[in-house]
């Protein structure tokens, strides 16, 4: 037999397919899936809680003393916050929570709505705000997170996802937590900016049923937009809320659609 | 295209050699294989989803080493041998090689 | 600075933060690409040039073959696996099939062993080289979690023969 010198056909053992858009489909094959998995835990969250009842909800949370938590400024501001709370909870009829408001001594202005019928309003926020019907605003706007028990679906849907998280989090040897921390951002970030706008809705409604229009109620946000822009993206990045300006549209949408008048006088604080 | 493992093709001469060819795969199984074998793991017998998986794989190496052949111009692969290695969790490299010649 | 370039940078922002992971894939990818194509240059040419060299497979001596001296001979060689492979296999490892994204690694590996092994074959005098067996082994990482792997192993060698 003879030596005869060949080398045979490159590239037989390697594939045809181009790394990167293997790459695409692979990520995007999972990361679709995994957005499905997390879209279906949240939504059945969201059709569990509303089997809890309110009642017992405040009584949980209501052993908890916040005065305990927050330094509470009891002045004569919270008192007039409190009437104003009650006067907007009016509007909702049946009202399953007896509304407490508290007012804390921060330099943030802000709301919260805890589990229980607590609004908390810091002390910055009552500085900032011009109008009556403002401060009604942005506590109509948390009286919408109650009716929509937004709390208990947000505590819901992060205890579903931690288990989902740790459930897939053995398979496939490492990749998967990156790619599902990305899906979870995904839909976390779209069902909270959903129940934002819901709120923002509901607190336009009431502010609509107390006063007989929706003037001067997004002044505040107006001033925020006005702010300086790193800032403003600052802001936008970490909160959930949805950008201020943005925001402001919305409501100027749905206030039309509704039929509400955009001007009338406003109250004074 | 004749395949064997032993030194010459019994009743033909061989008359050209010329050099090495091989073929591989790697292969992964997915979850659900994964599953089913640590279930298995626990009552024994045979893992049919992972024979299968390698027969296929076994196969597809073959015939990557017979394709090098026939761009070499041969008719026939001698002394083929098959070599299996695990090179990443969970996935398998199915190897085969031999060497390309003409026999008559 | 006016509404569009503030929502575009607010954009960005958001992206990155979500987005990096994605970025020290396409990086790695590139990198390694240019390394693995830099290597296949380097093997082809030495291809090339020991193409006239016999390695075979089997143990019979070719007729006219006339052995005075035979030895063992060997060449090996440990690749290493780039980030973006092992992420492809990863992610194979969950949903099956062919991991593509190792086979050019490996082909490589094999290439690169067989020409140390005639390369050693040659620095010591010989003509051609019978017998010749390929093994490939996985380093492990040493590392508690096993993300993957350090490298792979591949091994050949087989008996030198010096025709007189």
């Amino acid at each position: 037999m003879d030596f005869v010198p060949k080398a045979p056909r490159e590239g037989i053992n390697v594939s045809k397919t181009h790394p990167l858009k293997e790459a695409a489909t692979l990520i995007l094959g999972i990361c679709g899936v995994l957005v499905l998995l997390f879209v279906v835990l949240a939504v059945s969250i969201d059709v569990a809680v509303r089997f809890i009842p309110p009642d017992m909800e405040s009584k949980v949370f209501s052993s908890v003393d916040l005065d305990d938590v927050f330094e509470a400024v009891a002045d004569e501001r919270t008192e007039k916050v409190q009437d104003l709370v009650d006067r907007l909870a009016r509007h909702w009829e049946d009202a399953p929570y007896t509304f407490r408001a508290v007012v804390i001594g921060s330099d943030d202005p802000n709301a919260a709505a805890l589990p229980g019928g607590t609004i908390l309003v810091t002390a910055a926020l009552l500085d900032d705000v011009e109008t009556e019907n403002e401060l009604a605003f942005v506590l109509g706007h948390e009286l919408g997170h109650f009716k929509n028990r937004d709390h208990l679906r947000r505590l819901g849907r992060e205890t579903v996802y931690a288990l989902a998280f740790a459930a897939v989090s053995g398979v496939g040897g490492g990749s998967i937590p990156d790619l599902a921390t990305i899906s979870k951002e995904l839909t976390s970030r779209g069902f909270d900016r959903g129940q934002e706008r819901a709120a923002d809705h509901f607190g336009l409604e009431i502010v609509y049923k107390e006063y007989g229009h929706v003037g001067s109620a997004w002044d505040f946000f107006e001033r925020l937009a006005t702010q300086a822009l790193v800032a403003k993206v600052l802001v936008a990045y970490l909160s959930t809320h949805p950008a201020s300006d943005r925001r402001i549209d919305d409501l100027k949408d749905f206030a039309l659609k509704q039929g509400w008048a955009l001007e009338g006088p406003a109250e004074e604080l | 295209m004749l395949l064997s493992n032993t030194e010459t093709i019994p009743g033909k001469t061989i008359v050209e050699f010329y050099g090495v060819v091989s073929g591989n795969t790697v292969r992964a199984k997915h979850v659900g294989r994964d599953i089913m074998a640590g279930l298995k793991n626990i009552v024994g017998g045979e893992l049919k989803g992972y024979t299968e998986l390698l027969g296929e794989s076994r196969q597809e190496a073959t015939n990557r080493m017979v394709e090098q052949a026939q761009s070499m111009g041969a008719n026939a692969v001698v002394n083929v041998r098959f070599a299996t290695s695990s090179v990443a969790q969970g996935a398998a490299e199915l190897f085969a090689y031999g060497t390309a010649v003409r026999v008559e | 600075m006016d509404q569009d370039t503030a929502t575009w940078i607010d954009g960005c922002i958001g992206c990155s933060g979500i987005l990096w992971p994605f970025f020290l894939l396409l990086v790695t990818y590139f990198i390694g690409n240019y390394i693995e194509r830099r290597h296949l240059q380097d093997i082809l040419a030495r291809e090339a040039k020991h193409r006239s060299f016999p390695v075979v497979t089997f143990e019979t001596v070719p007729e006219g073959w006339n052995v005075t001296d035979v030895g063992l001979v060997q060449g090996s060689v440990v690749i290493s696996v780039d980030y973006f492979k092992r992420f492809l296999a990863a992610l194979r490892g969950i949903i099956g099939g062919r991991i593509k994204s190792y086979e050019p690694l490996l082909d490589r590996a094999r290439r690169e062993a067989t020409l140390r092994m005639i390369e050693d074959a040659r620095a010591r005098g010989y003509n051609g080289v019978l017998n010749a067996r390929l093994e490939t082994s996985r380093l492990a990482t040493g590392r508690a979690n096993n993300k993957g792997i350090a490298g792979v192993e591949l091994l050949a060698f087989g008996t030198g023969v010096k025709l007189g």
